[in-house]
C-alpha cells in the first residue's frame, strides 16, 4: 500500500507540495518561535543565575507585626492590646546564626556545587567632596567566582586581586563614574556612623544592569573590619548543580534555621510570570498553524478519497480489506507529515543559526557582538516533530478511515 | 463444488425493497453462465452476492463448499484475493499506475509479485499489450484497457471470474476481443465465468443463460456450447 499512496502522493504533485507545505512552515515556525524565545529566556535565566546566587541563605529580618511585642510587655491573661502608635520596624538577626553548620551542611551535599559567604553593608563611598551610598559586598573572591560570574565582567584588574586583603576595592562601572574614581585611587568608605576607611580600587566590572554596576566588592574580612562586625556574614549565596532544584532546596532548607532561604525563582517572580505567558502564547501560536496545516492535510486527503472511490472499490474487489484501505490514505498523510516535518527541522535550524548571527541587542560583556540569543535545544526539535506528526497523523487518520469504510459494492452502484 | 446459492433473497432500504427473491442455483466448476435481464431486474445484485461483495438478506451462498455469508473478514478477503477475479464496465484501472502494476496489483496483497509477475507478462503478451506494458491507462484505447482490466482479473489464476457488463463500454470489435477471452478463460482453462450481459448475442456465447425477471430467475438454458 506504501507504495501506491507514493504514486498517489507523486502524480498529485501541486497538492503534495501544498500539504507538505503546511507542515513544513508549521515545523519551522515552532523550531524558529520556540528557539527565539527559550533563547530569551535562556538568556535572562543565564543573567539571573549567573550574576547572582541560586538560592539565597540570609539572615532573617522580619517587619514587626501590630501584635509581635504584646507578649514582651504584658502578661498572656491580657485579652488584647492596642497600641498607639503601633510597633513598628523589623525583628530578627543581622547576620547568619550558625554560618558554620550551613558551611557543613553545603559541603557535604552533592547537589551544590559552591558556596560564597558575604557581608553586605550599606556604604558611603567618598573621594573628595563626593559621596555616593551604595552596597558593599564582601566575599571570598575564588568562592564568589564559582557562585556567580561576577568575574567575567571584569574590565579592568582581575576579580581575584581583592583577595589579598589589605583594603583593596573592586567596582562597578556605575559607581566608579558616579564618584567620579580612576584605577588604583583610593576612595573612603565608612559604614552607619563608624569611621571613614580607605580603600584602593584594584579593578573595575560592568555587567550592564545599572543596580549590579552600582556596587563594589571587597574583601570578607575587610568588610567585616570597616563594619565592626568581624565573623559576621548576612548570606550565604548558593550555587547548585543544577539551577532547576533551586525553588525544591530553597524550601527544604528554609526548615533548617531561622535564616530566610529564597530561591532565584522566588526573588524574580515578575520575570517568570513574563516566561510563562511566552510559553503560553508560543503554544497558541504552535498550535494554531499545526491546526491549519491538519486541516489543509484533512481537507486535500479528504478530496482525494471522493476522487479515489473507484481504486478503492476494484482495490476491495481484489482482495485488500479495511485495514490496507486506510493503510493507503493515512500513509500518505504520514509521508506529507514526515517530510515536511523534516524539512522545518532542517529550515528551522538554519534560519535559527541566520538569527544568532544578526546584532539585535546591546553589546555586553557576555555578549560582545550583542547577538540574538537562540536556543538550539534538540528537545525543540524532538518537541515540534511530535507535535507535526501527531497532527498530520490526526488529520490523516478521519479521511483515512472513511475510505476505509467504503464498501466496493456501495461505490459500484453509486457509479464509482 | 462450484458456486451454490439456496433460497437467495436481497431487499434494499426501508420499507423494504425486495430486489431477489428466493434465487436458487447451482453453477458448477468450469462452467460459462451469463446473466441476462432488463435494467433493474436484480442480475447485478445476483453476481454481487455470488461473488461475495455483497451479502444476501436471505439465504446462503457456498462457494467451493464454503459458505461465504459465515466466513470472517480475513478469510473472505484472502478467498476473494486468491480464488476470485473481477471484470466491471469500466475497467477502474488506477490511473497512477502503469499497465503492468495494474495487473500486478492484486499480487501485492500477499507479497506475490515476483512468483506472479511472468504470468502477468504472458497474459499482457497473450492480450496483445506486451509493447504497452509500461504506459498508463490514459494513454490506452477504451479496449485496450478493458483488456489490461481482465488481465488483472487473471494475474492470480481464479478459479471463478466475475465480470460485470465486460463489453458495455466497448465498440464491437473490442467487445467481441473480450468475449473470446472469457470464452477462453471457460473453455481452455477451465475457469468458472459468471457474466452479466444486456446483449443476447454475448448471452449466447455461455454455456448457459440465466435470466432474471424482477428479482426471481425465470428461464435457465443449460448446454448450449
Amino acid at each position: 500500500m506504501i507504495f501506491l499512496a507514493i504514486r498517489y502522493l507523486l502524480e498529485r504533485r501541486r497538492q503534495t507540495v501544498l500539504t507538505l507545505l503546511g507542515v513544513f512552515f508549521g515545523t519551522t515556525a515552532f523550531v524558529s518561535v520556540s528557539g527565539f524565545f527559550l533563547g530569551f529566556q535562556g538568556y535572562m535565566v543565564q543573567q539571573l543565575v549567573n550574576n547572582s546566587a541560586q538560592v539565597h541563605i540570609e539572615a532573617r529580618q522580619d517587619y514587626l507585626g501590630p501584635h509581635d511585642l504584646d507578649s514582651s510587655f504584658f502578661a498572656s491573661d491580657v485579652g488584647h492590646v492596642f497600641w498607639t502608635p503601633q510597633p513598628a520596624g523589623v525583628k530578627g538577626y543581622l547576620g547568619v546564626q550558625s554560618p558554620e553548620a550551613w558551611y557543613r551542611r553545603l559541603d557535604a551535599d552533592p547537589r551544590v556545587s559552591a558556596y560564597s559567604p558575604i557581608l553586605t553593608a550599606a556604604a558611603l563611598f567618598n573621594l573628595g567632596s563626593v559621596s555616593v551610598a551604595a552596597n558593599l559586598i564582601g566575599c571570598n573572591p575564588a568562592q564568589q567566582a564559582k557562585v556567580t560570574s561576577v568575574a567575567n565582567y571584569m574590565i579592568t584588574g582581575r576579580f581575584t586581586d581583592i583577595s589579598t586583603g589589605g583594603n583593596r576595592l573592586i567596582l562597578g562601572d556605575e559607581l566608579m563614574k558616579r564618584i567620579g574614581a580612576g584605577m588604583q585611587q583610593t576612595v573612603l568608605v565608612s559604614v552607619g556612623r563608624n569611621e571613614a576607611v580607605p580603600f584602593k580600587i584594584v579593578g573595575r566590572f560592568s555587567t550592564g544592569s545599572r543596580g549590579v554596576d552600582l556596587q563594589a566588592y571587597g574583601a570578607l574580612a575587610d568588610v567585616q573590619k570597616v563594619n565592626f562586625t568581624p565573623n559576621r556574614v548576612n548570606e550565604i549565596a548558593v550555587r547548585l548543580q543544577d539551577y532547576r532544584d533551586a525553588d525544591l532546596l530553597a524550601r527544604s532548607w528554609s526548615r533548617l534555621g531561622p535564616e530566610r532561604v529564597e530561591s532565584w525563582g522566588d526573588l524574580s517572580q515578575n520575570i517568570k510570570s513574563v516566561f510563562s505567558i511566552q510559553t503560553t502564547l508560543r503554544y497558541f501560536m504552535i498550535t494554531t498553524v499545526f491546526i491549519v496545516a491538519g486541516f489543509g492535510i484533512y481537507n486535500i486527503l479528504n478530496m482525494t478519497v471522493s476522487q479515489k472511490r473507484q481504486d478503492i472499490a476494484i482495490l476491495r474487489a481484489m482482495g485488500y480489506d479495511t485495514f490496507d484501505i486506510v493503510m493507503l490514505f493515512f500513509a500518505q498523510g504520514l509521508i506529507v507529515g514526515v517530510f515536511g516535518t523534516l524539512f522545518g527541522l532542517v529550515c528551522g535550524y538554519l534560519f535559527c543559526r541566520y538569527l544568532q548571527t544578526i546584532s539585535f541587542m546591546q553589546a555586553s560583556p557576555s555578549n560582545p557582538e550583542g547577538h540574538l540569543h537562540i536556543a538550539l535545544d534538540p528537545f525543540i526539535y524532538l518537541q515540534a516533530s511530535f507535535l507535526a506528526v501527531f497532527s498530520t497523523a490526526v488529520a490523516s487518520i478521519l479521511p483515512a478511515r472513511a475510505a476505509g469504510k467504503l464498501t466496493p459494492i456501495d461505490i459500484i452502484r453509486q457509479g464509482g | 463444488m462450484g458456486i451454490v446459492a439456496k433460497k437467495v433473497g436481497k431487499s434494499f432500504g426501508s420499507p423494504a425493497s425486495r430486489v431477489l427473491s428466493d434465487i436458487s442455483l447451482e453453477i458448477a466448476d468450469g462452467e460459462f453462465v451469463s446473466l441476462t435481464g432488463r435494467s433493474g431486474a436484480g442480475k447485478s445484485t445476483l453476481l454481487y452476492i455470488l461473488s461475495t461483495l455483497d451479502d444476501p438478506t436471505e439465504g446462503i451462498v457456498e462457494i467451493s463448499g464454503l459458505n461465504i455469508t459465515k466466513m470472517n473478514s480475513e478469510d473472505l478477503h484472502h478467498f476473494r484475493n486468491q480464488k476470485m477475479g473481477f471484470v466491471f464496465q469500466f475497467n477502474y484501472l488506477i490511473a497512477e499506475l502503469t499497465a503492468i502494476q495494474n495487473v500486478m496489483m492484486p499480487t501485492l496483497k500477499f507479497q506475490e509479485q515476483t512468483k506472479r509477475r511472468p504470468h502477468a507478462e504472458e497474459l499482457m503478451e497473450k492480450f496483445g499489450l506486451k509493447e504497452k506494458m509500461d504506459r498508463y491507462p490514459r494513454q490506452l484505447s477504451g479496449g485496450e484497457q478493458q483488456r489490461v482490466a481482465i488481465a488483472r482479473a487473471l494475474v492470480m489464476e481464479p478459479h471463478y471470474l466475475f465480470a460485470d457488463e465486460p463489453t458495455g463500454s466497448l465498440d464491437a470489435a473490442n467487445a467481441q476481443t473480450v468475449m473470446s477471452i472469457l470464452t477462453d478463460c471457460s473453455v481452455k482453462q477451465g475457469m468458472t465465468v459468471v457474466m452479466v450481459t444486456h446483449d443476447s448475442g454475448f448471452a449466447k456465447m455461455a454455456q448457459r443463460e440465466i435470466e432474471i425477471v424482477d428479482g426471481k430467475m425465470i428461464v435457465d438454458v443449460e448446454g448450449k456450447k
